[in-house]
């Protein structure tokens, strides 16, 4: 490839990758998700813990995220009188307010988020919390279910058993009166973490 | 436990007792009018036609092989730790899961709703075997404390009013609710459910898709609690149709894409999930889940196989069918299906629930085609319907009377006229020579006395003719006009006015005299001999070669001249009648104008409103909706749009006969807009709807004027 066509695909690919977030701002806004972008993990971490503070929430729970990333939350929870729930959190489902969970891939045209629930300890974390609170890399944002569905049926061909989550904004219903009602079983607050310093 | 009635009798009595149901009423008719009304902004991102028609050929490129894709599956769930069950019936699927049940020493069961659970009534199975069972989506929750089936296939408890609800959560939960507050009650369903979900053995779901070429199963939800029902327990059992099955994730993604869309206006629902084999359970010593997928036949296998009837497992459960529905809004969701509602469930009752549970419902179809119009998977469910109760008919072995009397009467085109002749002495102590019919015979009046009835003409149409028809030397065009029973016998004005138009336009037009009924009101009855008899006298009255057209002023007729009579003369297999020639050749009034005579506009204007009522025949029957409303602006009058323009008028012929209670229902409402326009004349373009709307206005005396549009278009040039 000649430099100059570099240059234009270079500028392609920004332009697509802004507008992608862009869509996937306003589609997951559009269905109730809080959405907010964030410059590194770091801050994703004092995010969730300033949001805790600031609904007088006591405890959280952040499966999946590497052990670094873990002992800092475990840090800023104690310093805030908070409690970092241990695994498995079946043992605490009764008392988890709120989860902090990578995500996959982000669907920028329904503001939906993809996420593999292979493990217990995810599920529970996204489906019991009160507020779930997801990070999702700015570099695994596509744009609409054909462009996952390679990713998606890779996970489902294999073998083994998964559970795989699309998820949209919070829990809802509409079965009185069709009145929309937020949080009936799963998480009331749903809040999007587009991280944009991640490398694919 | 569900109880549908199961003659005409009792189902009357209910229908009445729901038409007095005002919360309901109000409900029911505000939802119809929202969801048509937020279609178009749920669909202004994707093409709803061209994604339906793509759906429907896949379903049907599947559904011959819906016991290959079963096998696929199940060697692919397998694979994964899943065991996968098949139940020939309801009773074999529940007898499956309690067994499951015992072998696993449970005892609370949690369940997220599930239709196929609805079908073999798992619930009153597994009570009686001692387990406790609750539902966990709320609209499910709240009709199982009701004791209540569904009334809705996706929103079970729309039925119910926010106090309703209230008074059972009292009950349940033994403390005072605040009934006004929806979010409040929303949490206490969250606050009561949430040990259940923690306490549970076994979690019951069903699924969306059962996808063959990986096992996986697809959940589509929105409250959350499907989630919690797959992961709490140790045990999961998904009780699946055979018609859930594709073949691959693609074709799965593209219902994903109409689905919800279709159901409750969401690009998607909050929760899609995607299950395969047994996933990690920590309380289970094994560390995984006890995963069991049942499927079930019940009839699946046998409909797949049959010629008509195989397109109803197309079905993908979005409950659109009731949304649009202009009796489902009057009556209520247990009144218009046995487990599935709508106008899917007038069809699947009989094949899932038997003919006794199919006997009344399934007559209460008007043939408005509003489901057919937003059918994801382009079912003709108005055409199923009918072909359903001649099915019922058949089983039941006995003719009923109307269709003995159709019969007999309209294949001999003599005597149908006679009759109709006949009518015009017969009424004169009520008509007393006027046009109106105001006041019926006392034990009449009650039920059909909500409207005027037009009296029958003294010379029908075809006795003018020769009278009245132009012979022009040099036409410009020869057309032939197909009355109709209502122009011929009730409205020969209505032909009058034609001629007068098409005389200045140099048309020349023929009345073939061996033209009888079109046949729709036999095809209505599912009497389907008489309806082909009828098709093809017509035929050989026309000899359509002769003729650049077949015009017809009524919207009915030329639907079931062109779309019905295909149907017939495709589903007989019979070579021979050249029926193409024929149904080419059929226009109706407002396209006529349009296209063909190019009505001009006039320099004139009118200073008078015009408001339009769409006949469902024209609008959605033959998509023609903006001729009619040009046509009225170019003869120079203000046309003022009223609220719903293109809902039934609740005529639908021998329908305002047979259910006069909705019938006059439907076109109350239908009134009450046509007067909050404003309009000084409502214009439709077809007989029936004049004869409906001319006798609900006339009765409640208003100045609105009621014209067929050739009335209006005769009127000026």
């Amino acid at each position: 490839m000649r430099p100059r066509d570099k240059t234009i695909f270079y500028r392609e690919h920004r332009m697509e990758k802004n507008n992608l977030i862009q869509i996937m701002t306003e589609k997951a806004v559009a269905v109730g998700t809080i959405v907010h972008e964030i410059s590194s993990v770091s801050n994703a971490l004092q995010y969730a813990v300033d949001l805790n503070k600031e609904k007088h929430l006591k405890t959280m729970a952040c499966p999946g995220l590497d052990s670094e990333d873990r002992d800092r939350l475990l840090d800023l929870c104690k310093s805030s009188g908070m409690d970092l729930l241990e695994e498995p959190l079946r043992n605490n489902a009764s008392s988890l307010d709120t989860s902090l969970t990578w995500i996959d891939f982000g669907i920028a045209d329904t503001g939906t988020l993809m996420l593999a629930s292979d493990s217990e300890e995810i599920r529970i974390a996204t489906m019991l919390a009160k507020i779930h609170i997801a990070m999702l890399p700015v570099s695994k944002i596509r744009l609409n279910t054909g462009s996952i569905e390679a990713d998606l049926n890779d996970i489902l061909k294999k073998d083994s058993a998964s559970y795989t989550a699309f998820i949209t904004g919070p829990s809802r219903t509409a079965d009185i009166e069709r009145v929309l009602a937020i949080g009936v079983h799963g998480p009331v607050e749903l809040h999007l973490l587009l991280i944009k310093d991640m490398q694919p | 436990m569900i109880k549908t009635a199961q003659d005409m009798k009792s189902y009357k009595k209910k229908i009445r007792q729901a038409l007095g149901d005002s919360f309901l009423r109000s409900a029911l008719d505000e939802f119809n009018t929202a969801y048509r009304k937020n279609r178009p902004s749920v669909y202004k991102d994707i093409d709803f036609n061209i994604l339906r028609d793509a759906i429907a050929e896949n379903k049907d490129s599947l559904i011959p092989f819906l016991e290959i894709l079963f096998e696929e599956f199940k060697l692919n769930a397998q694979k994964a730790g899943a065991i996968v069950h098949r139940a020939k019936d309801a009773r074999q699927a529940n007898e499956i899961i309690a067994r499951i049940a015992k072998e696993n020493k449970v005892k609370k069961i949690i369940k997220s709703k599930s239709m196929t659970a609805e079908e073999t009534f798992l619930n009153d199975y597994l009570e009686k075997q001692g387990f406790m069972v609750t539902e966990t989506d709320l609209g499910e929750w709240i009709i199982q404390l009701k004791h209540e089936g569904p009334s809705h296939m996706v929103m079970p408890a729309i039925h119910l009013s926010r106090y309703q609800v209230g008074e059972l959560f009292e009950k349940q939960t033994d403390s005072k609710v605040d009934s006004e507050n929806i979010d409040k009650l929303v949490k206490v369903a969250r606050h009561e459910l949430r040990p259940r979900f923690l306490e549970a053995d076994m979690g019951i779901t069903g699924a969306n898709f059962a996808i063959a070429d990986s096992g996986t199963l697809g959940m589509v939800t929105n409250e959350g609690n499907m989630r919690l029902t797959t992961t709490l327990p140790r045990v999961h059992v998904a009780l699946v149709g055979f018609d859930k099955l594709v073949s691959d994730l693609g074709s799965a993604l593209n219902i994903l894409k109409l689905l919800p869309r279709n159901a409750t206006g969401q690009a998607i629902t909050s929760y899609v999930t995607w299950i395969k084999g047994a996933n990690q359970s920590l309380n289970n010593p094994s560390g995984k889940k006890e995963m069991h997928v049942v499927f079930l036949d019940n009839g699946r296998l046998s409909l797949s196989r049959d010629p008509v009837f195989y397109t109803s497992l197309r079905c993908i459960r979005c409950g659109a069918c009731a949304n649009v529905c202009p009796i489902y809004s009057k009556v209520g969701g247990h009144r218009y299906g046995h487990v599935y509602i709508g106008a899917i469930g007038l069809i699947l009752t009989l094949f899932f629930h038997g003919k006794d549970n199919d006997r009344a419902i399934v007559r209460n179809c008007i043939n408005c085609q509003a489901c057919k119009e937003v059918c994801p998977v382009a079912i003709d469910l108005p055409h199923l319907i009918k072909k359903t109760y001649a099915r019922v008919i058949k089983e039941e072995g006995k003719t009923p009377v109307k269709n003995f009397f159709l019969a007999k009467v309209m294949k001999n085109r003599k005597l149908f006229h006679f009759i109709l002749k006949s009518a015009y002495l017969a009424q004169q102590p009520l008509s007393k020579g006027k046009p109106m019919i105001r006041h019926l015979p006392y034990f009449l009046e009650k039920d059909h006395g909500f409207r005027s009835l037009p009296a029958i003409a003294k010379t029908p149409l075809r006795d003018l003719w020769q009278t009245i028809s132009p012979k022009l030397e040099t036409p410009s065009l020869r057309i032939a006009l197909f009355a109709g029973c209502a122009m011929d016998f009730i409205y020969p004005s209505h032909g009058k006015d034609l001629l007068k138009l098409l005389k200045k336009a140099n048309i020349q037009v023929d009345f073939p005299l061996d033209q009888t009924c079109c046949g729709l009101p036999a095809m209505m009855a599912a009497e389907e001999k008489t309806a082909k008899a009828i098709a093809v006298q017509n035929i050989q009255a026309f000899e359509a070669e002769q003729y650049d057209y077949i015009l017809t002023l009524c919207a009915s007729c030329a639907s079931h001249l062109t779309h019905n009579y295909e149907k017939i003369f495709m589903e007989a297999q019979e070579p021979g009648m050249d029926f193409k020639l024929f149904t080419d050749k059929i226009i109706d009034f407002s396209s006529f104008m349009d296209k063909v005579y190019k009505f001009s506009q006039t320099d004139q204007n009118i200073n008078k409103k015009v408001t339009y009522h769409a006949p469902c025949h024209l609008c959605r029957g033959l998509h023609v909706t903006e001729e009619p409303r040009a046509l009225i602006q170019k003869a120079g009058y203000i046309y003022t749009p009223s609220r719903d323009e293109d809902v039934c008028c609740g005529f639908g012929g021998s329908y305002s006969v047979d259910f006069p209670e909705i019938s006059s229902e439907i076109l109350k409402k239908k009134l009450d807009n046509i007067e909050a326009s404003g309009a000084d004349i409502l214009v439709t373009d077809c007989p029936g709807c004049v004869m409906q709307l001319k006798g609900g206005l006339d009765k409640r005396q208003s100045p609105v004027k009621v014209l067929h549009l050739v009335e209006l278009l005769a009127k000026k040039k």
